[in-house]
């Protein structure tokens, strides 16, 4: 995976104001920590690193920042929940060759059998990987699966150079049965019929 | 219709719609989701219709989720009642929703079919409403 270049600036003044100032002048607030070092404050350009986000667990380099280690990973992003716009972002100090543990995607392709519906337990799943390769995510093929079967994590075929850190046991996808229109419909009266406590 | 077993005090205070909501931003059961831009009571009526309007367009196949529960009671006094004599009797179950509040989610559909299903539903809401995806990636 390729690394996105980013122009970071030390930030010098903290607190919410200061924070609302940056984001008014389109600048995210940031924080960068990992391999014992003290966490530095800094601010980066805000719609470079909405697109940079885009691609999950992508590698950025900070450049303008002190102390040479500019290889970050996000570690976690706060967005706005209605807006959607980044509100302050942790980075993780990385270095080449590092392994470290990300969550990538879980995509299910193909159809199930006729009669049964696919239950995806887990969307994501956490691996191992080396910093610079993390892949994308992983993929699980459904195609003719029958209700009651199912897919653990330990089935699933990880890309290259990826080893698994979750619970091999953990359920990833389930093919329940369908439900027939009568059981439906029967749901639908018991809901409504649900006696009013008081 | 959604309601709670046993509750501790019969009658409370009305719950505060103020603000935004602290958790439950996301899509994190399904694949899509209805998000409220506006604060506001949602009745148990509300919840058990929108949850009917969902399940009877997408048919067979899907799953539903209902993310808020109807756990705060409102009072009301009779009509034609003089004022005093003490607070009036429980008449609704509410869920007090703020704005970002993810309410229902949907999975296991096409995308078309969930946006119409969850379109339905919104209009038995009593607020602003969008149609939510579940984020990739970060």
């Amino acid at each position: 995976m390729s690394e996105v270049r980013i122009a970071a600036e030390p930030r010098t003044e903290f607190g919410k104001g200061a924070a609302r100032r940056a984001r008014r002048a389109g600048k995210v607030p940031a924080v960068l920590y990992g391999h014992g070092t003290d966490p530095r404050h800094i601010t980066l350009p805000g719609h470079d690193l909405m697109l940079a986000l885009k691609t999950p667990n992508v590698l950025l380099r900070l450049d303008g920042v002190e102390g040479g280690d500019n290889l970050v990973l996000p570690k976690s992003v706060q967005r706005d929940a209605i807006k959607g716009f980044l509100e302050h972002v942790d980075l993780l100090v990385v270095k080449k060759g590092e392994k470290v543990s990300v969550e990538i995607w879980v995509t299910v392709t193909g159809e199930v059998a006729h009669g049964g519906v696919l239950n995806q337990e887990l969307v994501q799943i956490e691996v191992l990987a080396e910093a610079t390769h993390i892949p994308q995510g992983v993929e699980v093929d459904v195609t003719g699966l029958e209700a009651g079967a199912q897919i653990s994590a330990g089935d699933l075929k990880l890309p290259e150079g990826a080893e698994l850190a979750t619970d091999p046991e953990a359920l990833v996808v389930t093919i329940a049965a369908e439900r027939t229109s009568e059981e439906g419909a029967g749901e639908e009266g018991e809901a409504a019929a649900a006696p009013a406590a008081e | 219709m959604l309601i709670p077993r046993r509750v501790k005090h019969r009658k409370q205070h009305h719950p505060s719609l103020r603000g935004r909501a602290k958790g439950g931003t996301s899509v994190n059961f399904g694949e899509y989701g209805i998000q409220a831009l506006e604060s506001a009571y949602v009745t148990n009526r509300q919840i058990e219709s929108a949850r009917i309007a969902m399940t009877r367009h997408i048919r067979r196949g899907g799953k539903v989720w209902i993310t808020i529960f109807p756990d705060r009671p409102l009072t009301k006094k009779p009509a034609e009642t003089r004022m005093g004599s003490g607070k009036g009797s429980p008449e609704w179950w509410v869920a007090p929703v703020k704005p970002g509040r993810v309410m229902f989610e949907l999975a296991g559909v096409p995308e078309p079919i969930a946006k119409e299903a969850l379109r339905r539903a919104m209009h038995k809401l009593p607020m602003k409403c969008k149609f939510v995806k579940r984020e990739a990636g970060e």
